[in-house]
């Protein structure tokens, strides 16, 4: 039996560069020279441990150097047939869904009352994105101590005459999630105010004066002409917002360290605990493997969803 | 219970690692980038020598353990010519790290283990997996007690060093019971007692605080089970091991939960304990809103914190579990150092550990904390914050945490955590015991 060998060469590997001197880069590569050291140190950084933390995944690594086992799907069914991961899961898309709404809302509401030529407009502005400059955490403490059953809050109610709204905040397993959802919005709804005060200056101002001379009243000019043109930001707003609160971490484990109970737990917080207090670190990987493809995928239904409603100016 | 160690090992293969690339970009856009330990407690450097004669010992301690060391370090350093590089943090953090740096190679010469099989940074686990070196040879091995060595062995070696011994105390607002001329309960029924008075004065007789990680809930069922369960029945660890009994068959634990609950149901906790926060709970009987709180004696220095007068604000007493007081047992905990296998001054590490056996050494420890001596060397505590439970000691009245020898960690998690919802009602009794004997069964890893 024998074999045809195909010995033809090609001639752009074989023959001179276009600039005739071997060697040499070409102007088209020397881009992709530039982008070497950052592709490499990027690499290092975070294709290597991403990487192996996916293999991970498939293991029973304790996050000891010892005896790692391979456990096929193991970690992803124990996923879905533990009573706190589903609960996790469940409380993860709670907190996604309502605080991109809510902030959603929020913040476009704040942006449209701002967009005004109000003396006092920047002090406003910068009151309300303040909060999302500072640490999560230090958010978090803040409230924690405002929502005690006998802290500032329920002070202020009781003293308003106000008895039956005071509540243990974050004791109470049935409200403990939306407390920190509000939490969130609160502290965030600034940022998604910015990025609409951003898009409304981008929008032409004759457009809405065209619209006021042809009798359109404010609101019609808000849902008509203004909302439709912050579809761009609203793109933005609402995969940011998405993201973070589907990945949400720092206040719950500030707040309530996922209690009571597993009220307020997130995939997030069992993958942290899992790893650095169970010592399951294969487990946790894949717990954030299985985070990461829901947030892949809700974002990728989301734009896909908000860019059926975008229109050209 | 000897660990799980002999199932074929995996070894990540080009196959696995293509089916992780299936995933990095989805794991890049979450920020999920592997995990990376960042904690700067590590190795002990370029500069360690070999030998007790010099170089320098790395150690990754607890705060606490720092403030005991502190008085020792130039002594030790003039002693040996061992330098101490020392790094300190919360036993939490540390808990979380401390397996992520041996398994990354950076883990200390010296650092802080939990005992038994407590948590997966235990001595049983780590000794028991090879991270530990076995000090069994050393001079101060002889002098750990019963108690404490069946915390720091492993198939009769010891990986651990006893630095000293905690204890789970009852702390007593002094001006509130002069004021309401109250006296300090020896049994429950007098537990119960001095609560409604203090509940009556309107006050909140005992300050728990439950939020975050419930962590307190746990002191509760370690002293109600010393002395309900484990003082009558000393081989209670043994029998559960062999699956004689568990927590849902023993009757003990399910009265120890009542008793637990008892007090909740009766008023005598923090209203909103689950929203309450330790360092608030703590705050409340010092300033004199509550008249009791239950700690780890060397909890008691951060209590005199937050009162105007200090320590002589407070007392301490060995909380009561049942009807004839000379039956209740104190619950200790000892606190533990161990050797890396790997360390890079072995030498150094373990001359580190003889100083500080000395009998002298561990009286200084032991008063720089106010904490109960570790080995027994003859060493006498002259803390007068310990003098109302010395005799306990004294009389050997004292028992492990019950937690020590369960299999692994998640059975306390699943207490922890679980039983938040048992304190709101949304669990029963018998459905803790039941989730806290499924973790057990997974033994240790």
């Amino acid at each position: 039996m024998t074999s045809a060998v195909t010995t033809a060469t090609s001639p752009r590997t074989t023959g001179p560069t276009p600039s005739g001197r071997k060697g040499r880069l070409t102007p088209g590569g020397v881009p992709y020279a530039l982008l070497l050291p950052a592709f490499v140190l990027y690499a290092m950084v975070v294709l290597y441990p991403t990487l192996s933390g996916a293999v991970y995944a498939f293991t029973d690594w304790t996050g000891r150097a010892d005896g790692t086992k391979f456990v096929g799907w193991a970690n992803f069914a124990e996923i879905f047939s533990d009573v706190a991961a589903r609960s996790a899961l469940r409380n993860s898309l709670v907190i996604a869904v309502s605080v991109t709404v809510v902030q959603t809302l929020v913040g476009l509401a704040l942006a449209l009352a701002l967009h005004t030529s109000l003396v006092t407009r920047n002090v406003l502005r910068t009151l309300f994105f303040a909060p999302a400059l500072l640490p999560p955490v230090i958010i978090a403490f803040l409230w924690t101590f405002i929502l005690t059953p006998q802290g500032p809050l329920n002070t202020v109610l009781r003293g308003l005459g106000l008895d039956f709204l005071a509540q243990n905040w974050l004791g109470d397993s049935s409200l403990a999630l939306w407390t920190v959802i509000g939490v969130v919005i609160w502290q965030s709804a600034g940022l998604t105010m910015v990025i609409y005060l951003a898009g409304l200056q981008g929008i032409p101002t004759e457009l809405n004066e065209s619209a006021a001379l042809d009798g359109a009243s404010w609101w019609q000019r808000t849902r008509l002409v203004t909302v439709p043109l912050l579809i761009p930001a609203t793109t933005v707003a609402m995969s940011l917002t998405l993201i973070s609160s589907l990945k949400l971490f720092d206040q719950v484990f500030a707040m309530t360290g996922g209690g009571p109970g597993y009220a307020t737990e997130t995939l997030s917080v069992i993958m942290y605990k899992e790893a650095f207090v169970s010592g399951r670190f294969g487990y946790s990987t894949a717990i954030a493997l299985v985070l990461t493809m829901i947030v892949f995928a809700f974002t990728m239904v989301q734009l896909g969803a908000l860019r059926r409603f975008d229109v050209d100016r | 219970m000897s660990p799980i160690t002999s199932e074929p090992r995996f070894t990540p293969s080009r196959r696995a690692l293509l089916l992780g690339g299936a995933g990095f970009g989805a794991l890049t856009l979450a920020g999920c980038g592997g995990f990376v330990n960042d904690d700067d407690g590590g190795g002990s450097g370029a500069e360690s020598g070999s030998g007790a004669g010099g170089g320098t010992v790395s150690a990754y301690l607890s705060t606490e353990q720092n403030t005991g060391i502190e008085p020792l370090v130039e002594p030790f350093t003039a002693d040996s010519g061992v330098e101490l590089d020392i790094t300190s943090v919360a036993v939490p953090d540390m808990n979380q790290q401390l397996a992520v740096q041996l398994s990354s190679g950076t883990a200390a010469d010296i650092f802080r283990v939990s005992p038994g099989y407590s948590s997966n940074v235990a001595a049983g686990v780590l000794g028991s997996g090879g991270d530990l070196l076995d000090l069994s040879d050393a001079a101060w091995a002889a002098s750990i007690d019963d108690g404490t060595r069946a915390l720091s062995d492993v198939d009769g070696k010891t990986f651990a060093f006893p630095v000293a011994r905690n204890s789970l105390v009852l702390a007593y607002n002094l001006a509130v019971f002069d004021e309401l001329g109250l006296e300090p309960p020896t049994t429950w029924t007098e537990l119960l007692d001095v609560c409604q008075a203090l509940t009556d004065s309107g006050r909140t007789a005992i300050s728990h605080g439950l939020s975050g990680g419930a962590i307190y809930l746990q002191f509760y069922v370690y002293i109600l089970a010393g002395t309900l369960l484990y003082g009558p029945n000393p081989d209670l660890d043994a029998q559960m091991r062999a699956g004689e009994t568990s927590f849902t068959d023993e009757p003990g634990w399910t009265e120890v939960f009542t008793k637990y609950l008892e007090l909740r149901d009766k008023g005598y906790f923090t209203e909103g304990a689950l929203g309450v926060s330790p360092d608030q709970a703590m705050q409340d009987l010092a300033t004199g809103v509550a008249g009791m709180t239950v700690l780890t004696n060397s909890g008691l220095p951060a209590l005199y914190e937050y009162s105007e007068t200090g320590a002589e604000a407070f007392s301490i007493l060995a909380m009561p579990a049942g009807d004839d007081a000379e039956a209740t047992l104190m619950p200790t905990a000892p606190d533990f150092l161990a050797v890396n296998a790997a360390a890079t001054n072995p030498d150094g590490a373990r001359a580190l550990l003889e100083f500080l056996a000395e009998p002298a050494n561990v009286e200084t420890y032991a008063n720089a904390l106010a904490v109960l001596p570790g080995l027994d060397v003859g060493a006498q505590v002259d803390n007068p914050a310990l003098e109302p439970v010395l005799p306990l000691v004294d009389a050997g009245r004292t028992v492990s945490y019950a937690n020590y020898l369960w299999p692994n960690g998640d059975v306390q998690q699943t207490m922890l955590q679980s039983g938040q919802q048992l304190y709101a009602d949304e669990i029963t009794i018998a459905d803790l015991l039941a989730q806290m004997d499924a973790e057990y069964a997974k033994g240790t890893p």
